[in-house]
């Protein structure tokens, strides 16, 4: 029987989710509260999946066999019958542990319930549930069908047997997988984090400008993106929240000390590419 | 405000434009055949060495000073390619500077100690250029230098020509000591070793975490290995002792691993 994937929530991650099941021969329950999120989301699925037919990495056919496998949900008690539900809600732990009570209570009790948060503690929102134990963070990276990796988060409760269950799952989507204890940032956003910080470290001594340090971190050290060039792209106010909450959660080490020139921008409303402005132009002539 | 910090930046990063006072312009550099001269590391001079060499440019390696004097008149540019600021580098500093022409650049790695304070003692401070001459990355395109403020114009456009010739492109920066790629590199790697301290994965997971979830061109425990982990702690020592400040502190097991300079073994 094909493995039944319930994903909570419409938004990038949940449809790059639900994508790569869907291609992988899964049977998906995509939920979100609103019916028109899941619609665009559903559009967008269908429009990625095109550009991978122009590319020839899938058949025709092959997209629309997964196109009939995503079910649009708006009735959270529909996925009861789901092997696993993973959620890609946003990040506030406050929402996620609600939800998670609700799933608690709805998922069959031998299914997973797994977050995709990036920032917040898989241990806390398993703490909402009654079984911790089956609770899990799968944390995949955006594009999710060009990205190979899913952390694999075991929280303080995470029974071994669910961290099997979940890595056999995540191979069943294509994925690589790494384990990882439930720290802030877990691996990748933690030993990543370096690479923004001291950058904008650089940058506040004046040691060269934005362009040179992003020319430099391309062709001296072979990075495929300068620093700079991809905080535009995440967005100046995701990066710098994700490095302050961090700070926090390290208890201010100042490893992690997050840059005044990041948070000026923000500030400004200077986010990135998504407002035209960040620490480059991208105005049209 | 934001457009007079902008001048400053550029002033701070121009060289000088002092001539050195005994340079015979008949001696123009450019017209003489290009004999480099290296010494310091030994991987550093091979990987240096061979990239000249592949494009034409003579090369000679320095086993020892005694050799430099007979060869002193001949040589275009010298090459002083030891990481950590030893006595040793001192010596070879002091051998070239005294038998090299003044005209004849200097390039000094100048990773974990600034160029000026290489060459402050000299009297031909004109001729000294840093570099961030680095294990693993001179098979990339771009080499960063660094000039002093009291690096000449004719000596920072001689070495930008040196490797223009090579087809390296060169990148000016601001003598600070990691300078741009060294220092955001070893903080990588210095996170990652933090992390495998912590043991929240093992050192192969966090390496295939980077590469597979970040695209990097290399995990960074691998990459570590491949610089050499006293290289690592060496430039990380450096900046904590350059900026007094904690987030350089070193993760213990990669101090272990430097000394021990093999890996430390952890459950797989």
């Amino acid at each position: 029987m094909a493995l039944s994937i319930g994903i909570v929530g419409a938004g990038t991650m949940g449809a790059g989710i639900a994508h790569i099941a869907a291609l992988n021969k899964c049977t998906v329950s995509l939920y979100d509260i609103n019916e028109e999120v899941i619609r665009r989301s559903v559009e967008r699925i269908n429009f990625e999946m095109k550009r991978s037919v122009d590319k020839n990495k899938i058949s025709d056919d092959d997209m629309k066999q997964a196109l009939t496998r995503i079910k649009k949900r708006t009735n959270l008690n529909d996925l009861d019958t789901c092997d696993i539900i993973i959620e890609a809600v946003l990040e506030d732990i406050r929402v996620k542990k609600d939800l998670f009570k609700k799933l608690d209570q709805i998922a069959h009790h031998t299914a997973i319930l797994a977050t995709n948060t990036s920032s917040l503690s898989v241990t806390s929102i398993a703490s909402a549930t009654k079984k911790p134990e089956r609770v899990v963070g799968m944390h995949f990276f955006n594009p999710v069908h060009l990205m190979k990796l899913v952390e694999v988060v075991k929280g303080a409760r995470t029974s071994p047997e669910t961290i099997t269950q979940t890595i056999a799952i995540a191979e069943k989507l294509g994925k690589k997988t790494i384990v990882t204890k439930d720290t802030p940032g877990f691996v990748v956003n933690r030993v990543a984090r370096p690479f923004y910080t001291e950058a904008l470290k650089i940058l506040s001594e004046n040691v060269t400008t934005v362009e040179e340090i992003d020319r430099i971190v391309k062709k001296s050290g072979g990075f495929k993106m300068g620093p700079f060039e991809l905080m535009d792209m995440i967005g100046n106010d995701v990066n710098f929240s994700v490095t302050e909450s961090m700070f926090q959660q390290f208890f201010h080490d100042p490893r992690f000390q997050p840059s005044q020139i990041q948070q000026q921008l923000v500030e400004a409303g200077m986010l990135g590419k998504k407002t035209k402005q960040g620490f480059y132009n991208y105005e049209e002539k | 405000m934001k457009k007079q910090s902008k001048t400053e930046k550029i002033k701070v990063k121009k060289v000088s434009d002092t001539k050195p006072k005994t340079q015979n312009p008949k001696l123009k550099p450019v017209e003489l055949k290009q004999l480099v001269c290296l010494l310091g590391d030994e991987s550093l001079v091979k990987e240096y060495s061979a990239a000249f060499q592949e494009k034409g440019i003579a090369v000679q390696e320095l086993k020892n000073l005694a050799s430099l004097k007979t060869s002193a008149k001949k040589i275009t540019a010298a090459f002083e390619l030891t990481l950590d600021s030893t006595e040793q580098k001192k010596k070879n500093l002091e051998a070239l500077n005294e038998v090299l022409p003044d005209h004849v650049p200097i390039i000094s790695t100048s990773i974990t100690e600034t160029i000026l304070s290489q060459s402050h003692q000299s009297k031909h401070k004109h001729r000294f250029i840093g570099i961030a001459a680095f294990p693993t990355l001179l098979s990339n395109s771009l080499i960063e230098l660094a000039p002093s403020i009291h690096t000449s114009k004719e000596i920072a456009d001689t070495v930008k020509a040196l490797f223009d010739s090579i087809k390296k492109e060169t990148a000016m920066v601001q003598d600070g000591v990691g300078m741009v790629m060294p220092r955001i590199l070893c903080q990588i790697i210095n996170e990652a070793l933090f992390t495998v301290q912590n043991d929240v994965a093992t050192p192969k997971e966090i390496d295939d975490a980077m590469k597979y979830g970040t695209n990097y061109p290399h995990g960074p425990i691998a990459w570590g290995e491949m610089i050499g982990f006293a290289n690592v702690v060496a430039v990380l020592d450096a900046l904590y002792h350059s900026h007094h400040e904690e987030r350089y502190k070193v993760a213990p097991v990669l101090r272990q691993m430097a000394i021990a300079g093999v890996f430390w073994k952890v459950k797989d």
